[in-house]
């Protein structure tokens, strides 16, 4: 019953109006799609789970200025002092934090000879004690935590332990079992697998290699600490943990107390500005685009009003004007969706080329016309109904 | 003054060429009132818009104000529109948007004048059309007669060598019509030659000269001498359809 | 005749309220939004080295071996930095790298603070045309033969002491006595470009120590230390003899030939480095050094964020869906009005002058959406900065956006009006003379 080839005649043969409305589809498409798209792929780069209890875990920088200090020892009762404070789970030193933006990269040497060996991927190297894996809260699926006697005060020990993560475990030794395997650090170094967590981010959200991390038996401290207890006893906390650390020694700084969860927030700040901006621009897009489209229809249905009645007069429904109305409208979205779809794909390729993003996914030049065909036919309906109600008598009346 | 030499005007679409005007032959002398009839559709309107430069035509000349106008430019055609020619149509045509005055100004400001030259005129225009007390009204707010009053205020403003009416009284009641009728006799009395296309024999008849426009061509005339001035055909001796049917 | 389109504009826009707001809301979106990511774009981008752009230069070698990086770093090692500094060649020459360290003062109740602070050379003031409240910078002898002396900057010495001239006053950094010799003015480059690898939009240091006191005191680094193989750190002498690198090093060159001569006495010392055993990959002495200007340096440090690109490209095709969006609703309303052009072209207007005053009528719907616009930036460029924390010098609406947003906004509906007022100014007036 839809008449699709006399309004397409009609469409040809009019000029400007449907061609604007086209021109205006085929590039909210192209943008809609693009912006969606890249949306979509930060909102899914922000909800990787890092393998860290985020909210429960406090951390802070200390700073000792006192030159006569024994950093070592110090590093030793601080933590004591730490682990002994109420509500506290867990503490431990650390020499970087998770999801921080900040810390320390690595490979090693799958082989003794540094000039012949293969190296591992790039992996962020946590330095940590028995502690480690209860402060961040880690799910150790195989092997075994440090034990206390275990522990290194430097890196200048050439026998060390590691707890690695799952997924570096798997891109070294994708069959074997890595518990027990060695990895080499320069000439002198030997690092020992025994253990395996089953996840555990590094420092850099946007690096390749986030979720390679290695942790070693060095407790590096005097520089950063990480305590684990309920996020409600956070605030009492850090100035519980001032007030004991300074009696201890007054002679240095405290400061940077973030949760994790903090942190993550501002490495993430950049992919939520992002989005938002994003979200604005599709949101808006849609409403220009659906407003213009009203205008538009108005105006045809005012420039035709004597050709409605004309029909009505010849028998057309109420539906048929509305329907007439509609599927001109989808005979437009079809072609610039089409159109638009090919161009975003176009644009898409101009962004992987200039910017690394990866590949447009079809899917959303695809929802991009389905969301506009519904936006468009409310657009579209509202004025033909009104359309649908010009009496037939429009017709006799001369002008 | 008004000099058209085998004009004609041929539409052409797709399937039909449509000869609005053809061989159309007329001389309008200086200080002349002469009305134009015929039957619908037979070009009377297309001559209007011809003698007005609104359009071009297909052949022939067209020599106003002894100014060849026939492929002037647009700018040339709108001066000569501004300066020399006065329009008056059936319906009126202010610009609602605008008052009175401002309407009478829209001429005055197309041809540059002043602010206080400008005002001049359009004083004394209304005056001439006796609305001077109206200035700030709008259009609407106006009688239909009033309107076309003051349309023929806007055309005199420019002080135009000629009028052009198309239906000045078309969309007017008896009384208003024979005001407006006499409003513009006074104008022609007073040195301005008036064109005016009228389907009103009654109207008409009061005009110096008829002209009868069918099929796109002049085939009848009638003289009248309403006012006692005698008007010869050899005063038209270009006028060919004039001196045969003498 | 101007102004009596822009009074015939009013009316027309007056007279059409609804449809007007629609065109001045459609531009004014598209215009807020363009800028709002234009001017984040223009701060982000812009070279706060001005004129001395060409002048100053940042120094990279590629010091790595084989097989390791395949990038210049924007650092150099301790040992190269050194051996820069013998030169005599640039007109001005620092290294630099940020460290930080427990601020005291004499005051015993003051309680100790942990500051950012940069490490430096003498040179480093007059290469960034640091401007000084107090005092000056440090001898130049004390590059080589270090001294305890310190600059500060206004604020912290409003906050040290209350703004009084503190040349010759003491403050404490890790408990060590420094003399404050100089406190410099208000100076906060953005983007921060003499280090942008430490957070390109941070702010400025407030302290600034002899870079010539490094192997003495051991600063720490607040930076990134980069190694491309192994080395054993156990001390700080390791990191200075290490082929680590953690170290900015900017020269002055005034013009090219200076800058031809300093690349080619780099290449050579690159070559007689590889002499030594040291920068052992393939590249050629020549293609081992690169000395950039700020411009260029900016650019190789990828201040501007790609994201911050993408934004402005897609915002630029956001104005264009309004643009087209402004056309058709444009297009509408001088149709409405055909028969108005009609009887006015009939009365004498050519059909330039209708143009003109239709244009004029575009032109204004544009400078009213490109007000309105500028506030929607105003308003988004606050409320982003309130939401994100972004650097304030980041969402500071910038000056020049007054004159850049109406000139877009005016030229954005000058072009979408450009086809509907043609389109207007050619239709024959007889054929709206005649009907009502």
């Amino acid at each position: 019953m839809l008449h699709i080839k006399p309004i397409l005649s009609s469409l040809l043969r009019s000029k400007s109006g449907p061609v604007l409305l086209l021109i205006q589809i085929i590039l909210s498409v192209a943008i809609v799609a693009n912006a969606s798209f890249i949306i979509q792929e930060r909102l899914a780069l922000m909800q990787r789970v890092s393998g860290v209890e985020e909210s429960e875990v406090l951390t802070f920088s200390l700073f000792n200025f006192d030159p006569l200090i024994d950093k070592t020892a110090q590093n030793k009762i601080d933590q004591q002092i730490l682990r002994g404070l109420p509500n506290v789970i867990d503490a431990t030193s650390t020499n970087m934090l998770p999801l921080s933006g900040g810390g320390w990269s690595s490979t090693f040497n799958l082989g003794p000879d540094p000039d012949s060996a293969k190296s591992t991927p790039q992996f962020a190297m946590y330095l940590g004690t028995d502690h480690t894996l209860e402060t961040l809260g880690l799910k150790l699926i195989e092997g075994r935590n440090f034990y206390p006697h275990e522990l290194k005060d430097n890196l200048d020990s050439p026998s060390r332990l590691a707890i690695i993560s799952s997924a570096l475990a798997k891109a070294i030794w994708p069959d074997e079992s890595p518990l027990g395997k060695v990895l080499y650090e320069g000439k002198d170094a030997q690092i020992t697998v025994i253990g395996v967590v089953e996840k555990l981010q590094g420092a850099w959200i946007d690096s390749s290699s986030l979720e390679n991390s290695v942790i070693q038996n060095v407790d590096y401290g005097s520089s950063s600490y990480m305590v684990r207890a309920k996020p409600e006893f956070h605030a009492e906390l850090k100035d519980a943990i001032k007030k004991a650390l300074l009696a201890e020694n007054p002679n240095r700084v405290l400061d940077g107390f973030k949760s994790i969860e903090a942190l993550k927030d501002s490495s993430y700040r950049d992919h939520k500005l992002m989005i938002t901006v994003l979200i604005m621009m599709v949101v808006l897009l849609l409403l220009i685009t659906s407003l213009g489209l009203t205008g538009m229809v108005m105006f045809n249905i005012q420039r035709r009003t004597k050709q409605i009645g004309t029909r009505r007069a010849l028998g057309a429904k109420k539906r048929d004007i509305v329907s007439y109305f509609l599927v001109e409208n989808y005979l437009i979205c079809l072609a610039g969706g089409v159109l638009g779809g090919l161009l975003a794909i176009q644009l898409g390729q101009q962004l992987m080329k200039i910017y690394s993003l990866p590949m447009l996914d079809l899917s959303y030049p695809l929802f991009t016309v389905a969301g506009l065909f519904i936006v468009t036919t409310l657009a579209v309906y509202l004025p033909a109904r009104k359309a649908a109600n010009i009496s037939p008598a429009t017709a006799t009346r001369s002008v | 003054m008004l000099s058209m030499k085998s004009v004609s005007k041929v539409f052409k679409t797709d399937l039909v060429e449509t000869h609005a005007l053809r061989d159309f032959n007329l001389e309008v002398n200086e200080g002349e009132f002469v009305a134009v009839t015929g039957p619908s559709g037979s070009g009377k309107t297309t001559f209007l818009n011809i003698a007005g430069l609104l359009e071009g035509f297909t052949h022939g000349d067209y020599f106003l104000d002894g100014i060849n106008v026939s492929n002037l430019s647009d700018n040339k055609s709108a001066a000569i529109r501004n300066e020399k020619i006065g329009f008056i149509f059936q319906g009126f045509n202010l610009i609602p948007d605008l008052n009175l005055a401002e309407n009478i100004e829209v001429p005055l400001r197309y041809r540059g004048f002043n602010a206080k030259e400008r005002q001049r005129r359009v004083q004394q225009a209304l005056e001439q059309v006796g609305l001077a007390s109206r200035l700030k009204h709008f259009p609407t707010q106006l009688s239909g007669g009033q309107q076309q009053r003051v349309a023929i205020a806007r055309a005199l403003a420019g002080e135009p060598r000629f009028l052009l009416a198309d239906e000045p009284t078309g969309n007017l009641d008896s009384l208003m019509a024979r005001q407006v009728m006499e409003l513009l006799e006074n104008i022609n009395q007073a040195g301005t030659t008036i064109i005016m296309v009228t389907h009103d024999p009654e109207l008409a008849r009061r005009a110096q000269r008829n002209i009868q426009i069918v099929d796109g061509q002049v085939c009848d005339f009638t003289m009248y001498q309403p006012h006692g001035s005698v008007q010869t055909a050899a005063s038209h001796p270009l006028d060919k359809l004039v001196a045969n049917a003498d | 005749m101007f102004f009596y389109y822009v009074d015939l504009a009013w009316r027309s826009i007056k007279k059409t309220p609804v449809l007007s707001l629609l065109m001045v809301l459609a531009i004014s979106i598209g215009i807020g939004i363009t800028i709002t990511t234009l001017n984040v774009y223009k701060m982000m981008s812009f070279n706060p080295a001005g004129e001395r752009s060409d002048e100053l230069n940042a120094v990279q070698l590629w010091s790595q071996g084989p097989d390791s990086w395949d990038e210049l770093n924007s650092l150099v090692t301790y040992q190269d930095a050194m051996n820069l500094r013998n030169n005599t060649l640039p007109k001005r020459q620092a290294a630099m790298f940020r460290t930080g360290m427990a601020l005291q003062t004499e005051d015993v109740n003051f309680a100790p603070i942990l500051e950012s602070i940069r490490v430096t050379d003498s040179d480093f003031f007059k290469l960034f045309d640091v401007p000084f409240l107090y005092g000056n910078v440090w001898d130049k002898s004390v590059d080589t033969e270090p001294a305890y002396q310190v600059v500060i900057n206004d604020k912290l010495n409003q906050k040290l002491f209350a703004g009084q001239n503190s040349v010759g006053k003491v403050i404490y950094l890790n408990r060590k006595p420094y003399q404050v010799v100089g406190v410099i003015k208000a100076w906060d480059p953005k983007p921060k470009y003499y280090d942008p690898t430490n957070g390109a939009f941070n702010d400025t240091e407030q302290i600034f120590v002899p870079f010539s006191l490094t192997p003495i005191e051991e600063f720490d680094v607040w930076g990134n230390t980069s190694g491309w193989k192994f080395e054993t750190m156990n001390s700080y002498s390791d990191r200075l003899n290490s082929e680590k690198v953690w170290l900015l090093y900017w020269v002055e060159l005034p013009n090219k030939d200076a800058v031809t001569s300093y690349r080619s006495w780099l290449s050579n010392y690159v070559a007689e480095q590889k002499a030594l055993g040291r920068f052992t990959d393939k590249k050629s002495a020549a293609d081992s050094v690169k000395v950039s200007d700020v411009a260029t340096w900016l650019e190789y440090n990828h201040v501007v964020p790609e994201d911050n690109k993408i934004l402005v490209g897609l915002s630029a095709l956001f104005l264009s869906v309004c643009l087209v969006n402004i056309l058709g609703l444009i297009l509408t309303k001088f149709l409405k009005r055909a028969p108005e052009v009609g009887v006015r072209r009939a009365i004498g207007a050519s059909r330039a002058q209708i143009f003109a005053q239709y244009m004029v009528e575009v032109g204004m719907i544009g400078l009213l959406g490109g007000l309105l616009g500028l506030a929607w930036a105003y308003a988004s460029l606050y409320g982003l900065s309130a939401q994100f924390e972004v650097s304030k010098g980041l969402t500071h609406l910038s000056a020049s956006m007054w004159i850049i947003t109406p000139s877009i906004a005016v030229g954005t509906a000058l072009l979408a009006g450009l086809y509907p007022a043609w389109v207007v100014c050619r239709t024959k007036p007889s054929v709206y003379l005649k009907s009502q």
